[in-house]
């Protein structure tokens, strides 16, 4: 199943991208759906998909052993997540776990870095936006440390 | 013409309930003895008889003027006193003090309440004044996050504003406990959740000094211009009256000045994350 | 500008029958040195006239350091306070602005300040730390005194200044105008002769705009170095006449009691969760100058520092601070 280009215009992370540069997405990413409580991916897995989340509710946090989960955060549609797997070595920080019945956007991270090379306009602009997802991600979380770490 | 009255003088007001929100959280509804009104976000003195008085922005709407409500979490010397109190004593009331939110500015508009912690106590009494306004905003949506679910005071609040028109409310947690299904993580994180007009908007940031900083810069990264963040910079209030020093952020005293800013007007100090 | 003149008997005479209905401070010269006492007949012949200046600010006069603010105000008997110098009077102008604000007036003071006559004294000659004239005050009053007064070898020459003080100078019968003008231009020489030895004994030392940039760019190095010697004490800010941080402290029946504070004090910014802004010294101290010549400069219009070196000579640890601000303006 595949997103239309109207579909993925109504997606804030796919602002300001031309038509073209949409249709290289949808050549490159399906449609994968989950169901409550089936686990996206564990922490420390391989990640060969970057994912936005389109409907549904998915948490996101960390494991201090197998059966204890430590819920971090809470993901919203339109956020993009497992962006490790754009980078070296591929590696997921956190697991995330569906908590309703859920729809996302995979993409493949290869097929990605392949398009990235022919054209680096479109590879730098969408490094950037991937890059302000993690920096807001980091400092959410840093903001919670604080949270924890003073009155 | 100056007039005669008594600038250091509190009015009595009966303390006719005291209601439990949380571990170290307690609402006191007062009736004062004399006409008291106040605009939400203003401030006022509240003494304990020969102890000691503390500064407090009332939570109850400032649409109902035979009593008042006061959230105090006791975390000091005079709010110890406070949460030993019983209905049936008096308190003073000095006040209302301040520059309040200026809600007439907001019509015509969509208004975004970015809120923390003890944040939510002056953000009911704005939202009970913005229920009053409604007809004339394009709607109203609260961002809230405490540490756990727990810490949340008001909870019956977030399902009756999603029942009234015009209102949306969201709640997050930092650190969940078995029983909570809903949103992980800091307040800021449910900015990612809500669908709202940056340009005709407004955004009401309340809470402690960290998530006041987080929440503006946040705002700014989306696309709020400083004009139109507005924040509740409570510092220190000791007189209220712009006299005694004590809350003074640079050049503003925040008792007279403020508590309320907009981010544009004091942005250029940099006293005023401390 | 209007004068009147006495002999030296008439005006004695004349403050011994205005004991009669007024209260009267005067600057008095004593084994410690000069300031302000309780006058009665008897210690007439002792007042000082021109000399700078009383150990305390005018300050006290308005705002003592503790006050029952709730309870009933007491009608004091009308008072008269002679030989103030131009930088107390100055520096009033600023606690008017504070507490005779038109949204909340302190009425404790602004029946105290209806109460009092002023009279000033034109400074003739200058004590080791004054430096009024550095930040455009003259050494004498041309405005906001009721009245000032000038001792030349046995004739007391009275300006009025205000409406306020004319109306006091219709009641006095023995008041006539000055015939002798030739006088003023003696008065105005040594006027002259005082500002001249200002701007001599303070070359160098930057006026009050510039002090206020100096202040707000320097690096905390400059306020380490200079507060080392500062134990908190608050004794500038106790002398000071702009000082006026104040504490409400309760009483039972709701009584509130007005005590003068500091912000040298440690804990003058401690919050209840514990939070403490000003918790260093070296901030605190940084704090108080930035106060004086950034802050209230954007707040009000009359000056919050008047150059009359009191916080100089009260330092216990010896601290000047023109030594800072010259050191800056280099």
């Amino acid at each position: 199943m595949k997103l239309t280009i109207d579909e993925l215009k109504n997606i804030r992370f796919f602002d300001n991208y031309n038509d073209e540069q949409l249709k290289i997405f949808i050549g490159i990413s399906s449609i994968k759906e989950f169901r409550v409580k089936d686990i996206l991916f564990e922490q420390y897995d391989e990640l060969s998909d970057v994912y936005i989340l389109l409907v549904g509710c998915l948490s996101l946090g960390i494991s201090l052993a197998k059966e204890k989960r430590i819920r971090l955060g809470t993901l919203e549609e339109g956020q993009l997540f497992s962006w490790s797997a754009v980078f070296s070595p591929h590696i997921s920080t956190a697991w995330v776990m569906a908590t309703c019945p859920t729809k996302v956007l995979a993409i493949d991270a290869k097929k990605l870095n392949l398009e990235f090379e022919k054209d680096c306009e479109f590879g730098f602009k969408t490094m950037s936006k991937i890059a302000q997802t993690i920096s807001h991600r980091l400092s959410d979380t840093r903001f919670q440390l604080m949270n924890q770490l003073t009155l | 013409m100056l007039n005669d009255k008594n600038i250091y003088k509190p009015i009595r007001a009966k303390l006719t309930d005291v209601i439990d929100e949380s571990q170290l959280i307690k609402t006191f509804v007062l009736v004062p003895e004399d006409k008291f009104s106040f605009k939400t976000g203003q401030f006022i003195e509240l003494s304990v008889d020969g102890i000691g008085e503390a500064p407090f922005t009332p939570s109850s709407s400032p649409l109902v003027t035979e009593k008042l409500e006061i959230t105090v979490m006791k975390t000091g010397y005079v709010t110890e006193y406070m949460h030993m109190l019983k209905p049936g004593v008096y308190m003073g009331i000095r006040g209302p003090y301040g520059r309040g939110y200026p809600i007439e500015s907001f019509f015509g508009k969509e208004v975004l309440i970015l809120g923390g912690g003890c944040g939510l106590a002056p953000i009911r009494s704005l939202l009970y004044a913005l229920e009053g306004i409604k007809d004339k905003l394009v709607k109203v949506i609260l961002c809230y996050g405490s540490k756990t679910p727990a810490d949340c005071i008001y909870k019956p609040l977030f399902d009756r504003l999603n029942s009234t028109e015009k209102f949306e409310a969201y709640r997050t947690v930092d650190k969940a406990d078995e029983n909570w299904n809903g949103s992980v993580g800091v307040a800021t994180t449910l900015l990612n959740k809500i669908k709202i007009n940056i340009e005709n908007s407004v955004a009401v940031v309340c809470g402690p000094p960290i998530m006041m900083k987080f929440g503006t810069i946040r705002l700014l990264e989306l696309g709020y211009k400083d004009d139109q963040i507005y924040l509740s910079m409570e510092k220190n209030m000791s007189c209220g009256l712009g006299k005694c020093g004590h809350c003074m952020m640079g050049e503003f005293f925040v008792c007279k000045d403020g508590p309320v800013f907009t981010y544009d007007e004091i942005k250029h100090n940099p006293e005023i994350w401390k | 500008m209007q004068y009147n003149s006495f002999t030296k008997e008439e005006w004695d005479k004349t403050l011994e029958h205005l004991l009669l209905s007024y209260t009267i401070f005067a600057s008095i010269e004593n084994e410690f040195g000069q300031d302000y006492e309780l006058i009665r007949p008897a210690d007439i012949a002792r007042i000082s006239y021109n000399k700078p200046k009383p150990a305390t600010s005018l300050k006290s006069f308005f705002l003592p350091v503790k006050e029952n603010v709730t309870s009933e105000r007491v009608d004091e008997k009308p008072r008269i306070i002679l030989g103030i110098p131009n930088c107390d009077i100055e520096g009033l102008c600023l606690l008017d602005q504070i507490y005779l604000d038109k949204e909340f007036n302190d009425i404790f003071y602004r029946k105290r300040r209806e109460n009092t006559i002023l009279i000033s004294s034109d400074c003739f000659g200058i004590q080791e730390y004054c430096h009024c004239l550095s930040y455009g005050i003259k050494p004498y009053s041309s405005k906001n005194a009721d009245l000032a007064v000038i001792n030349l070898d046995g004739k007391i020459v009275l300006k009025i200044i205000t409406g306020k003080g004319e109306d006091f100078i219709k009641k006095i019968p023995t008041a006539r105008s000055l015939e002798d003008k030739s006088v003023i231009s003696v008065i105005e020489k040594e006027q002259l002769a005082t500002e001249t030895l200002l701007a001599t004994s303070n070359k160098g030392l930057p006026d009050y705009k510039k002090t206020g940039k100096l202040v707000s760019e320097a690096k905390a190095e400059i306020w380490e170095k200079y507060s080392a010697r500062c134990v908190s004490c608050g004794a500038c800010t106790t002398i000071c006449p702009t000082c006026t941080c104040f504490l409400l402290i309760d009483k039972p029946g709701f009584e509130k009691v007005k005590q003068m504070d500091a912000c040298q004090y440690p804990g003058f910014e401690r919050v209840a969760g514990g939070e403490d802004a000003l918790f260093e010294l070296h901030n605190r101290f940084r704090n108080r100058y930035m106060c004086k010549y950034v802050w209230k400069p954007g707040k009000f219009s009359s000056l919050a520092c008047t150059g009359c070196g009191r916080c100089i000579e009260a330092c216990i640890g010896k601290i000047n601070k023109n030594e800072i601000f010259m050191e800056l303006a280099k």
